[in-house]
């Protein structure tokens, strides 16, 4: 078991034969992958294929049955308090608190994450030039249109300069400008040198990442970058690609 | 401790935003209050009254009149017979009937002591006893003046009846029901706020999938457990504060005893009311789930509890099931501490019963919810 942690450009994210079982449920099988430093690593499959338990058990979340992973050179079973003070996490459901305003979401995260008070004004000033949020800075957050408020998500998500984020179906119910514009974000946070986790449903996005893991009945059933993905299963889009491996299972909705 | 700082902040924060947590905390005590308050009393109203008039004297004709005269009485009708009465009471039309039988003047001048007939529906056994009350003193004010007009000696006046009356202790009561039931109500503001906020505002969150994003970050579910109770320990203290003052302003009941031992013995029992509510938040994923499992214990909690139905008049094993319940001990508490001004010292059993239930609660309920927080 390694502990040591891992830097850049080496593996942030390290699975090896991760199983978790509910009862007499394989939710996830099996899986090993490594991630590393600056990238964007899509994780793909059907509804029910896995994926939110894989990624709740690299969080910290929820206690794997058995196998190994570290996440920033932390192990998940002894130190996911740890893990936590070094990932960014952001859920399909928005989850800032829609009865706060912008402004106090931020300081109330912050404060969470252990930043002192002078942080908190530093970052606050940081991410409303850089969401272009001033002028809504007092305003309650449910006020906002969905697509700000999932980039304010990811920013929060953000305030503890996290090296991982893992997002989880972030652009669901988001119109296509917004997403676009979520994504610019994305590549911006892996140039800086992090690493992104993403699951997603759509699958022109999919193309946006640099590998995509295809997860099915627990399985992880492929696992390359989108172009070999495509060759190898002769396919015009990852769509199609997707369409083909999905239906050799049954863990579909 | 900076972390619960910030939940606190943000606590209050959303407390003081939301119209219905604002409206819960202040207007439901004071509307509580005052409503029960003067609801909870014993006194009769507008009673639907029959009178059997069989005599038609000038006498009959007066006692008709000072029936009719009262607030209490609402005369209906008058009828001919007896008879006639029991089927309008049958009917639901009165719950009262006065029957003035023949030569009732007659009787009466003589000295005859004549039997006036009142017949009472007992199906609120409380109001039928207060009434039959209110007929004894209207009667007793009629002989007293017809006593004087006719000229009989006062010695007859003593043996002299026109309905004979049980006197009962409730009688014209209302000023000390009120100040049974009063304090009793701000035991029930305390426990229903603290359980309903508790369960609710962890819920909310559960619901709104914050919780999720709170647990993705280094806090640890005793911080969140605490970030989220103190601030509703501190709601239901003012809450407390509201009930005692609106039981002051609204009905003059100010309290005997010592405050600072109201509000200690207070927050003890919290600790229970605090525990219900994290326990109902950690077996329900909506808000309204996490409601009705406080309602639901809490109506059983309440009824136990000797606020409406004295405990003594329970069956022995339900009086056996009330020594489990920590309402209970605080009903007598505050009952004691508000109307007798009795020392703490001589309520140390109660005192220790609530500690021990309050501190079994709270604890089982933040293991539960640690357990399902990780």
């Amino acid at each position: 078991m390694e502990t040591v942690k891992i830097k850049n450009n080496s593996h942030s994210v390290i699975v090896e034969a991760l199983t978790k079982k509910f009862g007499g449920f394989t939710a996830v099988n099996n899986i090993s992958f490594r991630v590393s430093g600056g990238e964007i690593f899509g994780f793909l499959g059907a509804n029910g294929a896995g994926k939110t338990t894989a990624i709740r058990m690299l969080c910290g979340l929820l206690m794997p049955t058995s196998g190994q992973a570290t996440v920033a050179g932390f192990d998940v079973y002894t130190e996911y308090e740890k893990i936590k003070m070094n990932i960014g996490y952001m859920s399909q459901k928005f989850s800032l608190y829609e009865d706060l305003t912008v402004r106090e979401n931020i300081e109330f995260y912050g404060g969470v994450y252990g930043l002192s008070r002078k942080e908190i004004r530093e970052k606050t000033d940081y991410l409303m030039d850089y969401l272009k949020l001033w002028d809504h800075a007092d305003d309650l957050t449910k006020s906002l249109p969905l697509g700000w408020k999932q980039r304010m998500a990811l920013s929060t998500a953000l305030l503890h300069d996290p090296d991982i984020i893992f997002l989880d179906e972030p652009t669901s119910g988001v119109d296509p400008v917004s997403r676009r514009n979520f994504w610019l974000l994305i590549y911006e946070l892996a140039e800086q040198g992090k690493t992104i986790f993403v699951t997603t449903h759509f699958m022109d996005e999919a193309e946006y990442c640099h590998r995509l893991s295809i997860m099915r009945d627990g399985l992880i059933v492929e696992l390359d970058k989108p172009g070999v993905l495509k060759k190898k299963y002769n396919a015009e889009n990852m769509q199609d690609v997707f369409m083909k491996i999905v239906r050799g299972g049954k863990g579909q909705d | 401790m900076q972390r619960i700082f910030y939940l606190m902040k943000k606590e209050f924060k959303q407390i003081l935003r939301e119209k219905l947590f604002i409206s819960l905390i202040f207007l439901a005590p004071l509307g509580q209050i005052i409503i029960l308050g003067f609801a909870i009393t014993t006194d009769v109203r507008n009673l639907n009254l029959a009178v059997v008039d069989a005599d038609h004297s000038s006498m009959s004709a007066r006692l008709i009149e000072s029936l009719s005269a009262t607030e209490s009485f609402n005369l209906v009708c008058i009828l001919d017979s007896e008879k006639e009465a029991l089927r309008e009471m049958d009917n639901g039309k009165i719950k009262l009937a006065v029957v003035i039988p023949k030569q009732f003047e007659r009787d009466l001048k003589n000295g005859r002591q004549p039997q006036v007939q009142a017949i009472i529906d007992g199906v609120d056994g409380n109001s039928a006893g207060i009434a039959m009350a209110y007929i004894g003193q209207i009667s007793r004010k009629l002989q007293q003046e017809w006593m004087q007009k006719t000229g009989v000696s006062n010695a007859l006046n003593q043996d002299l009846r026109l309905v004979e009356i049980e006197t009962r202790m409730w009688y014209n009561p209302s000023l000390e029901s009120v100040n049974n039931i009063v304090p009793g109500i701000i035991a029930v503001l305390v426990m229903m706020i603290t359980a309903f906020l508790t369960g609710m505002t962890i819920v909310r969150e559960k619901e709104n999938g914050t919780l999720e994003q709170l647990m993705v970050t280094p806090i640890t579910s005793m911080e969140l457990m605490l970030g989220k109770v103190l601030p509703l320990v501190i709601v239901g203290f003012i809450l407390f504060n509201v009930g005692i003052l609106g039981a002051g302003i609204v009905f003059g009941l100010w309290m005997k005893g010592n405050l600072f031992s109201l509000y200690l013995m207070a927050i003890v029992f919290m600790l229970s009311t605090l525990g219900l509510g994290i326990f109902a938040s950690t077996v329900s994923q909506t808000q309204q789930q996490a409601m009705f499992i406080a309602w639901f214990f809490m109506i059983v909690a309440l009824l136990l509890s000797g606020f409406f139905i004295p405990i003594e008049n329970m069956p022995d094993w339900v009086q056996a099931l009330t020594y489990l319940n920590p309402v209970r001990y605080f009903m007598v508490i505050i009952r004691e501490i508000y109307l007798k001004g009795t020392e703490l010292l001589y309520l140390w059993k109660e005192a220790l019963a609530m500690l021990a239930f309050g501190l079994a609660t709270i604890i089982s309920a933040a293991v539960r919810f640690q357990k399902r927080m990780s």
